[in-house]
């Protein structure tokens, strides 16, 4: 019997490729993700245990949790150094300031594309020094030493002027040397810039302090003897670890802070593209089956059990499976590298490490692969086994209707309501996120499947309405296409429903960016009473004290800073705090306010705190009651809730007063600064000069509001483009789907096309008819697509509108969807309507 | 050369097989395949369509014979009953010995693989096999080996020669269904099934096709049954059933081709 799928499978080729490739693309997705986050945790961990290579026990200020916005980090006394020195067992012993900032080459902040520049004190003493190519380490202030990528990538030579800009401002600096770091030229995109310790601790407000403290130990004393010592050695609130377990950590976090975004997304997208793989094989299984049920007949006359014709059809099923997650994991790695080439052109490079195909990559692929493969297979192979051996006998016999086939409604709507059931439980009830999101996801895996059983129903009045102007363009092709799209709903309904399910994930992602970018918008108007906005270029940091230069400008009449730290508020969740001035913020800023008013403002003092309705109602917390809050470094404070506001997207959080912030966190850090002209002033002029003001601060970038609402919703944009490009993929699984119907369905009309011909049908005409099919059905997967998408988002933004996300549908965007789904019929209709003009009329009659 | 014998109809017959001396003997009392008061119903209430309106027949061992009538008089759906393909409204029918009326799915898979051998008149070889593997092909399903002598012997005898690891496409249609007919004698089956095994044949390869039955029932001694309504083809056969109606209308012994078209107008006459 294994035979005889063998050979089933291997002679018909195109049937098989069109199958496999269904299921190959969604596993080489899956499997790409999981070598590419392996590949970054490798690069980092070979970066991170070269870094402490020879460091035995490193000394940092305890965190008390981790998350972002929380550069800036108090550090230790640099008279901690020498407490570690004395500890017996350590035979060297440094310690550095560590910051975050940026640096500028003629005046031009250098992009790094959303990785970090990083600045490390250099020390004499370093344990794992990095090595110089050229030049020498910084040694007087003013020095600093570069990476190499940046010398190379900016022609750096030794004595060239570069500016560092900090929070506290832009420090004109020499490079001194170039150095590799982990004999690697870059890390991850990110630029490293060696200064001197005092340097270091004056630009990033350290005075006195270090960031970390490392050790090596005597030979004979062990990392973890000496950690331990060190440990009984320092105050409380020092975090002491041993250098190989630092390594591990920091590659942890790093590798986690990419993997926890990466490989979720990746993976999201790698499913749906299987999902959709499952619905062509479902589809392509019922049709061969549909075809061959002579052969299942006479099988069975033959004395084959049920069971073995059911096996023969799973043992096609499992050599396609097989065979496409096999394909599909080796292509995962070239899928690992094309993702690893789109990271690089937006410069951040994905340390280089080699590929890495861990077992787990490879049995997760082929599982997934054989799984899916075989589970679709199962119903249409069901079907194969009801054939009565009595039609083999019989010329024509229709396969017969699944057992079940009577209850197709009612069972499409019990899967529909069960979908619907899941999503609302899943979006309403209990849980962690990622079960909930489990939920939601089964459910509306669930409701593609509701759909794609019920829409056979309708499938007929649709093609009809459809097929209309078809035949009114080309009264024979069209009549012809429309017939043939009627003459199987269940098939035209399962071709376009696998193209349904991605352009339902597209139009519910464009409906909800839609809607983001609108409110946006809409929030931003009602609350920003402001010309200008100056902002940090992507992720860097904007001195602290930029308000007041702004302020200084003459024809800007208010200059406000919002400063931004994050903490974990009530013990638990992290919560963003922003730091206002309470006196001017009200002349650019119009609270939407649930309780209390702009009186409020003025009466924050230092523990004074007003509340963003979201955050308040997750902390559980009310007007009159206190928030306590812990910093990153263990800082604690009780803030008291004075007033609620509306602002989901630009005060998101707890707001407290300057004083306020300052007295929680250290290091004074500006987010933005929102100014104000005075009337009458020229808008543009009003710009320049504040840019002139703050030449010496390239990072900062003034906008004006109509151009910082244009960046955020271009950066929606952009991500929507991202989000298009990995649902392409899904897309060109389906238009693979409809080619396999065509082509299958055109074998089975060789008789009929080769009539028509003979009575005087053109070439032109039988592929023009194909063509129609085609279109036909593209067009109705894109509208299920677009109905679905446009409910789905419908649902989740009635959930999340006090989010702020409201639902709005983009009419634009929707017809560019139809219009693609024209291409993809289009284009899927070459292959077959070529195939179904060659066909020879004297074989075809003659054709059995 | 016949001795006509008219059938006795028992519709309603319970006997057992053992114990049951009705219906024509041609010398042998040993009947592979019986058949008590077959009736075959098609439809419900006043559209109902009487196929087969009780039917006695019993087919003995060694016999080759054929089944005749005009289109519509029931030869499929009488062939259909008994060979377990299709179950009779009323009656019963064993083969070998067993009654298949009441028998599950699987049990008469099983009588199928087992005790019957199928040709059909379209031939039905897998095109992906090649001639070789389509003839041991029940053999395959039933996952036995097969005696090498007799599949060698059965080769021989359809006399395939170097055509046999050739696909069913690349022989012609007398091949092919001398393919189906080494196939279908493959597992040495107590009854083989032919529905018009010449329908799609032209003259000379039906010929070839019709000598290869008679040599398998002459020399190896294969019970047979044929679907006909071909006079030419019926003269190869021991015995001819003609059907009418869904009745037995004639049963004899072997005819000549006139004496085939004899009885078929005698038998439009007392219609
Ligand atoms: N599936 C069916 N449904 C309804 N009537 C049928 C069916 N099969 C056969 N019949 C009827 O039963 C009678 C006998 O048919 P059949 O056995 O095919 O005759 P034959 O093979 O002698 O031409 C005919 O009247 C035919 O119309
Ligand atoms: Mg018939």
């Amino acid at each position: 019997m294994i035979r005889i799928a063998w050979r089933s499978l291997t002679s018909h080729k195109l049937r098989t490729i069109l199958t496999t490739l269904a299921i190959l693309l969604g596993v080489a997705m899956i499997s790409g993700t999981y070598v590419l986050t392996d590949q970054i945790d490798r690069g980092f961990k070979q970066i991170f245990s070269d870094a402490y290579k020879g460091t035995d026990v490193t000394v940092t200020k305890k965190a008390k949790f981790s998350g972002q916005l929380t550069g800036a980090t108090e550090g230790l006394p640099q008279s901690m150094v020498d407490q570690v020195k004395a500890v017996d067992g350590v035979s060297a012993v440094f310690g550095y300031v560590t910051g975050m900032g940026a640096v500028a080459v003629n005046g031009k902040v250098v992009e790094t594309g959303g990785s970090p520049t990083l600045f490390f004190s250099y020390s004499a003493n370093d344990i794992a020094p990095p090595q110089y190519i050229e030049g020498a380490p910084p040694a007087k202030s003013g020095e600093v030493a570069v990476i190499e990528k940046l010398a190379t990538d900016q022609k750096l030579t030794i004595g060239a002027p570069i500016d560092v800009i900090t929070s506290n401002g832009a420090h004109p600096a020499q490079v001194s040397g170039v150095f590799r770091f982990s004999a690697q030229s870059s890390l991850g995109g990110s630029l490293i810039i060696h200064t001197t310790l005092p340097d270091a601790q004056d630009w990033f407000d350290m005075k006195g302090r270090v960031s970390e403290i490392d050790a090596k130990a005597e030979p004979g004393v062990s990392a973890d003897t000496l950690a331990q010592r060190v440990r009984a050695a320092l105050p409380a609130g020092t975090e002491v670890k041993t250098g190989a377990q630092a390594a591990a950590d920091q590659t942890k976090s790093v590798s986690d802070s990419i993997g926890a975004f990466l490989k979720p997304v990746l993976l999201s997208f790698g499913g749906i593209a299987v999902l959709v793989g499952a619905f062509i094989i479902f589809n392509a299984f019922s049709m061969t089956v549909a075809q061959r049920r002579r052969e299942f007949a006479m099988l069975r006359a033959l004395g084959a059990t049920r069971r073995q014709v059911l096996f023969s059809l799973a043992g096609e099923a499992l050599v396609m499976g097989v065979l496409a997650s096999l394909v599909g994991l080796f292509a995962g790695l070239g899928v690992a590298a094309g993702v690893n080439q789109v990271f690089k052109a937006a410069g951040f490079e994905i340390p280089s490490s080699g590929l890495v195909l861990q077992p787990r990559t490879v049995i997760i692929a082929m599982a997934v692969g054989v799984v899916v493969t075989l589970l679709s297979a199962l119903i249409p192979a069901q079907r194969a086994t009801r054939v009565p051996p009595m039609a083999a006998l019989q010329e024509g016999a229709q396969l017969p209707p699944s057992r079940f086939a009577r209850f197709a409604p009612i069972m499409g709507g019990v899967v529909a309501v069960l979908g619907a059931l899941l999503i609302v439980a899943g979006m309403y009830g209990p849980g962690s996120t990622m079960i909930r999101l489990a939920t939601i996801a089964s459910g509306a895996v669930l409701v593609f499947v509701a759909v794609a059983m019920l829409s056979k129903f309708v499938m007929r009045p649709l093609v009809g309405l459809l097929g209309w102007p078809l035949q009114k363009l080309a009264p024979v092709s069209g009549r012809l296409a429309r017939d043939n799209s009627r003459r199987n709903p269940g098939r035209t309904a399962l071709t376009a429903a696998a193209l349904m399910i991605g352009l339902a994930v597209v139009v519910f992602v464009a409906v909800l960016a839609q809607g983001l970018k609108s409110s946006f918008i809409d929030s931003f108007d009602k609350t920003v009473q402001a010309d200008y906005i100056i902002s940090a270029k992507n992720f860097m940091t904007i001195p602290s004290d930029t308000a007041q230069r702004v302020a200084a400008v003459p024809s800007i009449e208010t200059a406000v800073s919002l400063d931004a730290q994050q903490v974990q508020a009530k013990g638990g969740s992290l919560a963003v705090v922003w730091g206002i001035d309470p006196f001017a913020i009200e002349r650019v800023w119009s609270f939407d306010w649930i309780e209390g008013s702009d009186a409020v403002l003025s009466k924050l003092g230092t523990n004074g705190a007003i509340l963003e309705e979201q955050t308040a109602s997750s902390l559980g917390v009310g007007l009159g009651d206190p928030v306590p809050i812990t910093t990153v470094e263990g800082k604690r404070a009780t803030l008291n809730v004075m007033g609620i506001y509306r602002d989901p997207m630009m005060l998101n959080g707890i707001t407290v007063s300057a004083a306020g912030y300052d007295a929680i966190f250290p290091t004074p850090q500006a987010f933005m600064v929102v100014a104000k002209a005075t009337a009458g002033s020229d808008i543009g002029q009003t710009q320049k000069a504040v840019e002139t003001a703050l030449a010496d601060t390239p990072t900062a970038r003034v906008q004006t509001v109509a151009e910082y609402k244009k960046t955020t919703v271009d950066l929606v944009n952009q991500i929507l483009t991202l989000v298009y490009g990995l649902l392409a993929l899904s897309v060109i699984i389906s238009l693979f789907g409809i080619v396999n119907t065509l082509v299958l369905s055109v074998f089975e009309r060789t008789r009929e096309i080769g009539l028509t011909r003979a009575i005087g049908m053109s070439r032109r005409q039988v592929s023009a008819t194909v063509r129609y099919e085609s279109v036909i059905t593209s067009i109705i997967g894109a509208a299920m697509g677009i109905v679905v998408g446009i409910v789905f988002a419908w649902v989740v933004t009635t959930k999340f509108a006090g989010q702020g996300i409201t639902f709005a549908v983009p009419g634009g965007q929707l017809v560019i969807f139809v219009i693609l789904a024209v291409i993809v019929g289009v284009v899927a209709a070459i292959l077959p309507a070529r195939r179904a003009a060659k066909i020879d009329i004297l074989e075809a009659i003659h054709y059995e | 050369m016949s001795d006509m014998t008219e059938t006795t109809p028992q519709p309603g017959s319970t006997a057992a097989p053992a114990t049951c001396e009705n219906g024509t003997t041609i010398g042998l009392d040993d009947a592979v395949v019986q058949a008590r008061g077959v009736t075959r119903l098609y439809g419900q209430g006043d559209a109902c369509v009487y196929a087969l309106a009780g039917v006695d027949l019993d087919l003995q061992r060694g016999v080759y014979t054929a089944i005749m009538g005009p289109s519509g008089s029931g030869k499929s759906t009488l062939m259909h009953i008994l060979a377990g393909l299709d179950r009779p409204s009323a009656g019963s029918v064993w083969v070998d010995g067993v009654e298949i009326t009441g028998l599950k799915d699987r049990a008469l898979t099983q009588l199928r693989r087992d005790k019957i051998g199928f040709i059909f008149q379209t031939f039905n070889l897998l095109a992906t096999l090649t001639a070789a593997e389509n003839i041991v092909l029940p053999l395959t399903i039933a996952g036995r080996k097969g005696n090498e002598a007799w599949i060698d012997e059965l080769v021989a005898t359809v006399g395939l020669g170097d055509r046999l690891k050739h696909k069913p496409a690349e022989l012609s249609g007398g091949q092919q269904q001398r393919v189906a007919v080494a196939r279908a004698l493959a597992s040495r089956p107590a009854v083989l099934f032919a529905d018009e095994p010449t329908g799609n044949l032209d003259s000379h390869t039906g010929e070839e096709v019709l000598e290869l039955l008679r040599h398998s029932s002459d020399n190896l001694g294969q019970t047979i049954v044929m679907v006909t309504h071909d006079a030419h083809a019926a003269t190869y056969a021991d015995r001819i059933v003609f059907l009418r109606d869904g009745v037995i209308a004639h049963d004899c012994g072997r005819l000549g081709r006139d004496e085939i078209y004899d009885v078929i107008k005698s038998l439009e006459h007392v219609g």
